[in-house]
Parts: structure tokens; C-alpha cells; sequence
């Protein structure tokens, strides 16, 4: 056997090996007690975009597209998903304290703002989550609103 | 071949350390979780503040303060070395003797605040993203001194101006303005809204 066919064979083999690593799927039954929706309105038309462009990374359900089953994808993904959960769960927003959901609330309007948020790389992969001018406006005012109204509470 | 099998052994020890490795944090962060359950319960016996709680929160006022000046000067690295230092002081903070309302005020104002902090030390060269959240940490900052007194004399301080005329306040320790918010394009736009002793 050549030298090159033994590097060959040698990646078919990792890449097959590795997909036997499957990152834990990041599901769940149900709303949580401690959702956003449980806690302050959440409109259908802010609704839809939380779920198109945010609630992948940041919720405890993620829509999977096919491609995850090919690692090393996978595994980027559920990197992903695990630091976009740990800055922001809106799963678990109502168990944040009053500070930290005013401070996430800012932070959510100035990165869609700013075009942080949703990531470029996420953008690129999900079309929906690529972000109109008014579907941002009508997301950042909602934030505002949010939190004008915990602030009262 | 041999080489085929070495490395194909290889590559399965690796991907089962990595395996391994993140399972193991997750257990420890679970122990982290029942620990701070625990802390989290109000102490039965209130105790006044003790000398290592007024130790910790000077350091972590010194550290805004340090920070809150290197905004006035426009000094973004200089900024984000501050914030990586009060970071520090936000975790090595003593919490004995605390009574049950001052934990959890501690507790909420270090996860908010750590966490400015952190953006602000990540974010060296981009000083418009960490004044953002430097405006959020003077709250916390704020709150802080309200709820455990301080040995010093210090200022809350308003910007009109900043944030599209929305405003902002900040923590001083001169009584002359000194803009944190606008830096050098308007250093004294401002006013000293409360004296806090």
C-alpha cells in the first residue's frame, strides 16, 4: 500500500470513528415554569422571531437540522449551544434575578442592534434568522417594553 | 498497517478522554449548583458586617473606580485590565457574616456585575460596547454601596446626554465631573445627584 492510500484509509476511519460521538440533544418536554412567555407577553409576531433567530442557542429546545448527524458538525453545534445557553436561557429567564433580566433585556436589543446576534455563522446556516429592519425593530421594541414593565413590577 | 492500527487506537483513546472530560464537568458543576443551594439559606443570627465583607467591598469599589477613570481618559485597554481585576475582587469576595438579605443582594449584584465586568475585559478596544455595559455596572455598583455602607464619601453622578439623551448616572469618588460616558468630548457634562456617605 502507498503511503498516500494509508493517510486515506487512516481518515476514513477517524471520520468514521468519530461518528459515534453524538453530543446529548438539547430537548424538552413542555414550557418550562420559569419561560419568558410565563412571565411577561410575549406577541406572536415577536414569537415567531425569538423561535426563527434566538431560541436554538438560547432555550432548552433546539430545532435540529439533518446535518448534525455528520460529525464533526454535531459538535460545533452543541459548543454552541452550550455557551449561547449559559449567557442567555429564555427557558429559564424567570429564574434570573430582577437585575439580571433588565441587564439581558439590554443586552438582547443592543446585540440584535448591532448585528451581533443573531451569529453570522447561524445566520448563514438559517435564512429566517437573518433579520429584517422591521422584524428587529419590532423585536428591540419589544425588550424596551419588557422592560419597562418588570421595572414596574 | 501497524501505523493504520496505532493511530486508529489513538484516536479512540483521545475521543473517549474528550468524552469523559465533559461529563466530568457537568457532575462538577452539578455539585456546584447544591453547594450554592445551600449558601443560599438565610443565617439564622444576623451578625453585622465583619471586617473581610467592608475589606471586599472597598476592593471592588477601588476596582470600579479604577475603571470608571479609565473611561474618562478614553482608555479602553486600560479599561478592560480594570475590569479584569475587579472581576477578581467580585469572586474572592468573603461572605461570612453576612446576614441572609446581604447574600442575596451580594449574589445577584456579582452575577449581574461579574458579568459586565467580564464584557467590558473582553471587549479591550471597542469602548462604545463597554461603556454599555458599564452603565449597567454602576448599578450594581450603586446598589451595592447602598446596601453595605462604605467608609468613604462618594458621589452618584448624571450624565443627560449620554445614550441618545436617555441619560446615565455613575459612581465617583471627586466631586468635580469628570464624564466617564462621553470622555474627552465632554468631560464635565454632568451633575452630582446624591452624596452617598
Amino acid at each position: 500500500m502507498t503511503r498516500f492510500k494509508q493517510i486515506g484509509l487512516v481518515g476514513v476511519i477517524i471520520f468514521i470513528s468519530i461518528q459515534l460521538i453524538r453530543p446529548a440533544r438539547n430537548k424538552s418536554d413542555g414550557v418550562p415554569a420559569a419561560d419568558i412567555s410565563k412571565l411577561v407577553i410575549v406577541p406572536d409576531s415577536v414569537q415567531v422571531i425569538l423561535a426563527n433567530a434566538c431560541y436554538d442557542c438560547h432555550s432548552n429546545n433546539t430545532r435540529y437540522p439533518w446535518y448534525i448527524n455528520i460529525q464533526p458538525m454535531g459538535w460545533f453545534m452543541a459548543k454552541h449551544i452550550r455557551k449561547g445557553k449559559a449567557a442567555l436561557n429564555f427557558s429559564e429567564f424567570g429564574s434570573y434575578s430582577p437585575r439580571k433580566q433588565a441587564s439581558k433585556l439590554t443586552e438582547i436589543a443592543n446585540s440584535v442592534r448591532d448585528g451581533i446576534m443573531p451569529l453570522a455563522s447561524y445566520r448563514w446556516f438559517h435564512k429566517k434568522a437573518r433579520l429584517s429592519g422591521d422584524e428587529k425593530r419590532r423585536l428591540i421594541n419589544w425588550v424596551h417594553q419588557t422592560k419597562d414593565s418588570l421595572s414596574k413590577k | 498497517m501497524k501505523i493504520i492500527i496505532i493511530s486508529m487506537t489513538m484516536a479512540a483513546v483521545a475521543f473517549a478522554a474528550c468524552n469523559n472530560s465533559s461529563k466530568k464537568s457537568a457532575a462538577t458543576e452539578s455539585v456546584r449548583t447544591d453547594s450554592r443551594a445551600v449558601s443560599q439559606t438565610p443565617s439564622e443570627n444576623p451578625v453585622s458586617i465583619n471586617m473581610t465583607a467592608t475589606d471586599s467591598i472597598n476592593k471592588i469599589v477601588a476596582a470600579y473606580l479604577q475603571l470608571k477613570n479609565a473611561f474618562t481618559n478614553d482608555n479602553s485597554n486600560e479599561a478592560a485590565t480594570a475590569a479584569e481585576s475587579l472581576q477578581a475582587s467580585f469572586k474572592t469576595f468573603d461572605k461570612k457574616g453576612l446576614t441572609g438579605s446581604q447574600k442575596k443582594l451580594y449574589e445577584d449584584v456579582a452575577d449581574d456585575g461579574g458579568e459586565h465586568a467580564e464584557h467590558i475585559a473582553k471587549n479591550g478596544g471597542n469602548i462604545a460596547h463597554q461603556r454599555e455595559h458599564f452603565e449597567m455596572l454602576s448599578k450594581d455598583i450603586y446598589d451595592l454601596i447602598k446596601g453595605f455602607g462604605m467608609g468613604q464619601v462618594l458621589y452618584k453622578d448624571f450624565c443627560p446626554m449620554y445614550n441618545k439623551g436617555k441619560g446615565a448616572f455613575w459612581i465617583s469618588e471627586t466631586k468635580e465631573i469628570k464624564n466617564p460616558y462621553l470622555g474627552a468630548a465632554m468631560p464635565t457634562c454632568g451633575t452630582v445627584k446624591e452624596e452617598i456617605n
